[in-house]
């Protein structure tokens, strides 16, 4: 088994919990380091409930590193939920994990250059704003060539954009830091809403991971919950998608996905601004835009693993895994 | 002046750059903590190996040079049209043997000016030539950098003067329009040295001979890239000879009795096709928010020129610092 080394980079969340949970439940997967950045809720906020992610599944040796405050250069907008700001503590206990002072533009920057001179480059699985991101590729053009690839949590093509009517919140709340990564020539795969509307969580998944999970299965269906994803209307069907755990899913189980190379550009600035838009027939696109996902398989994968995460505490989630 | 002043010069020499630096290598009043050259006139790699040579040149392989940003934050790189291939004109300096320091510009900003912030030292003059995207990246990475920085004084804008890389704008807000915005928006005190102010210091083909004569034993380089910088545009800047943009920022640090100024509110076009980077002053509180930036608007251009001079002719002895 090829262990992929990755760095998240992330604005918790609900479901950036859960793909902090699913990459720490996956022995395919090693977790560098989780960044944060403002996005959802206020950077205080992103890196407490960081921290507090990664310490309820006792990985206090995996570092959580604060970012970006704020966009780029845009004003700042914040998610559906930024009034909760940090996770009830009722929902995600606080395990009183502090982690590391480096700033996440430096880690990501130093981890990326250190990974090029290896020869041993790293994934970055971007789920929030891209700001982070944005300006470690801009620090030092080694950062590019010390990474693989850069799986997107963003974006929406024929899906309607849900913080907006033509964007989607990652690249609304950032638009130029989004151009910047799209425009770095690192290859790039893109979960746009078009693809994570397609997997819809109902009561019952939540119910199974309330009644097997450890310690971050339960919280993750507290915060399932109590913060109601679903919108019958909207969807058509019950249940709630959990966009983030994607590209975690995607490294794990690629086959479960399907997508199409296209040339991906961002509407930065004007009345449009955060629109994305691709062309599917660019012979010379390197970005994939990820298109369908086999919905039951994805459900298993992300409600099964987050359950097995810390349900047994004397083992270690990549012990649990391999049982 | 019995303390000099903490500086540090993000620049991107450049023939203008290279006089500004010589001129501040020579004065007590300025204690230059590092040098962090940025994509603009030339790429980095050129920018980069110019600081060194320069660095050298001065006789002060004692300043750390920091390779900066290698292409502005949004926009594609664009570089200067008047500093011939190398950025030196036609100046050829000896290979340098000073070597670039291992952290970039973007750290060695944030860990002075973040030591500043902290209180563990004088705050520090942002001295800015080229192209604002080291100085941005610094303060949108950390932006609690901001108090560390007594006041930015650069070279930039085009205010009541046209601009020069075009009609509108000024080459550096137009080589990284959106690092100007973040840096003008930082809330740090800042004085601005905009063709308003550099139109108004023209080096005469006579200047350059007395720099010629006067320059000791760098007297052949000032000489040489000072030829080079000859516009030979009678009907665009009213004479013969070259604007002086860069070293007015070190002119001002030394000499501020030189130089008048307003306070304004300064915004940079990002968006338009046609003006992008063009900075506009609200003089009069149109816009309704406070003044962000002190701009100059009037130059002693003799004065600065004799302060060159004084300067230059600092290098008579082999060696002086």
């Amino acid at each position: 088994m090829t262990v992929t080394r990755i760095i998240i980079d992330t604005d918790p969340g609900v479901d950036d919990a859960a793909a902090i949970w699913l990459a720490l439940a996956s022995p395919e997967i090693e977790l560098l380091g989780v960044t944060t950045v403002a996005g959802n809720v206020p950077l205080e906020a992103t890196y407490a409930n960081a921290c507090r992610i990664v310490g309820l599944s006792g990985r206090a040796d995996v570092p959580v590193m604060a970012g970006a405050r704020g966009p780029l250069l845009r004003d700042q907008v914040f998610g559906k939920y930024a009034a909760i700001g940090a996770f009830p503590k009722a929902l995600v206990p606080d395990s009183g994990m502090t982690s590391s002072d480096e700033n996440a533009v430096a880690f990501i920057a130093r981890t990326a250059r250190g990974a090029a001179r290896e020869g041993r480059p790293v994934t970055i699985c971007a789920i929030g704003p891209l700001t982070n991101v944005a300006m470690a590729l801009r620090l030092h053009p080694e950062v590019a060539q010390g990474i693989e690839r850069i799986v997107v949590m963003g974006g929406a093509f024929r899906a309607l954009g849900h913080r907006t009517p033509w964007a989607e919140f990652n690249v609304y709340a950032d638009p130029h830091a989004a151009q910047i990564v799209l425009g770095s020539g690192v290859p790039i795969t893109m979960f746009p809403l078009d693809v994570t509307l397609q997997a819809l969580f109902t009561a019952t998944h939540i119910e199974e991971l309330r009644e097997q999970g450890g310690a971050p299965g339960c919280a993750l269906a507290r915060l399932l919950t109590e913060f109601d994803r679903s919108d019958p209307e909207k969807y058509g069907r019950p249940g709630g998608p959990l966009h983030d755990p994607m590209t975690i899913a995607w490294l794990v189980a690629p086959e479960l996905f399907s997508g199409r190379r296209a040339a991906v550009g961002v509407q930065v600035g004007g009345s449009t601004s955060g629109h994305t838009y691709a062309d599917f027939n660019d012979s010379q696109a390197r970005t994939t835009v990820m298109t369908d996902v086999n919905e039951p398989g994805y459900i298993a994968l992300v409600v099964d693993r987050i359950a097995a995460l810390g349900a047994a505490p004397e083992r270690t989630a990549q012990e649990e895994t391999k049982k | 002046m019995t303390i000099s002043t903490p500086v540090i010069f993000d620049c991107d020499p450049g023939i203008d750059d290279s006089i500004a630096l010589l001129g501040a290598f020579v004065a007590p009043e300025l204690d230059i903590l590092a040098i962090t050259p940025v994509c603009g006139n030339q790429p980095l790699d050129r920018t980069v190996r110019n600081a060194l040579q320069i660095c050298e040149l001065g006789g002060r392989a004692d300043i750390p040079v920091h390779a900066g940003c290698h292409r502005p934050l949004c926009r594609e790189p664009i570089h200067g049209q008047f500093h011939g291939t190398t950025g030196l004109g036609s100046t050829v300096l000896p290979d340098p043997s000073k070597t670039v320091e291992p952290t970039t510009a973007v750290e060695a900003l944030i860990a002075h000016l973040g030591r500043a912030a902290r209180g563990e030292r004088s705050k520090i003059t942002m001295c800015c030539l080229g192209p604002l995207t080291n100085l941005a990246l610094a303060l949108r990475i950390c932006p609690e950098i901001a108090g560390g920085i007594d006041r930015i004084v650069m070279m930039g804008g085009a205010f009541r003067e046209p601009g020069n890389r075009t009609l509108t704008s000024e080459f550096n807000m137009l080589a990284d329009p959106h690092a100007a915005q973040i840096v003008f928006a930082a809330g740090v005190p800042m004085t601005t040295l905009g063709l308003d102010a550099t139109h108004q210091v023209m080096l005469l083909p006579d200047h350059v001979a007395m720099f010629a004569q006067k320059s000791g034993r760098i007297s052949q380089t000032v000489a040489e890239l000072m030829a080079f910088w000859d516009r030979n545009d009678v009907r665009r800047y009213g004479s013969r000879g070259g604007p002086l943009h860069d070293p007015l920022v070190t002119a001002w640090m030394l000499s501020p009795n030189f130089f008048e100024s307003a306070p304004a509110r300064v915004f940079v076009e990002t968006e338009s096709p046609l003006c992008l980077g063009q900075t506009v002053a609200d003089w009069y509180g149109k816009s309704g928010e406070p003044a962000n930036v002190d701009v100059v608007t009037k130059v002693d251009a003799q004065g600065v020129i004799d302060l060159y001079l004084d300067l230059m002719s600092r290098y008579e002895e082999r060696g002086a610092a």
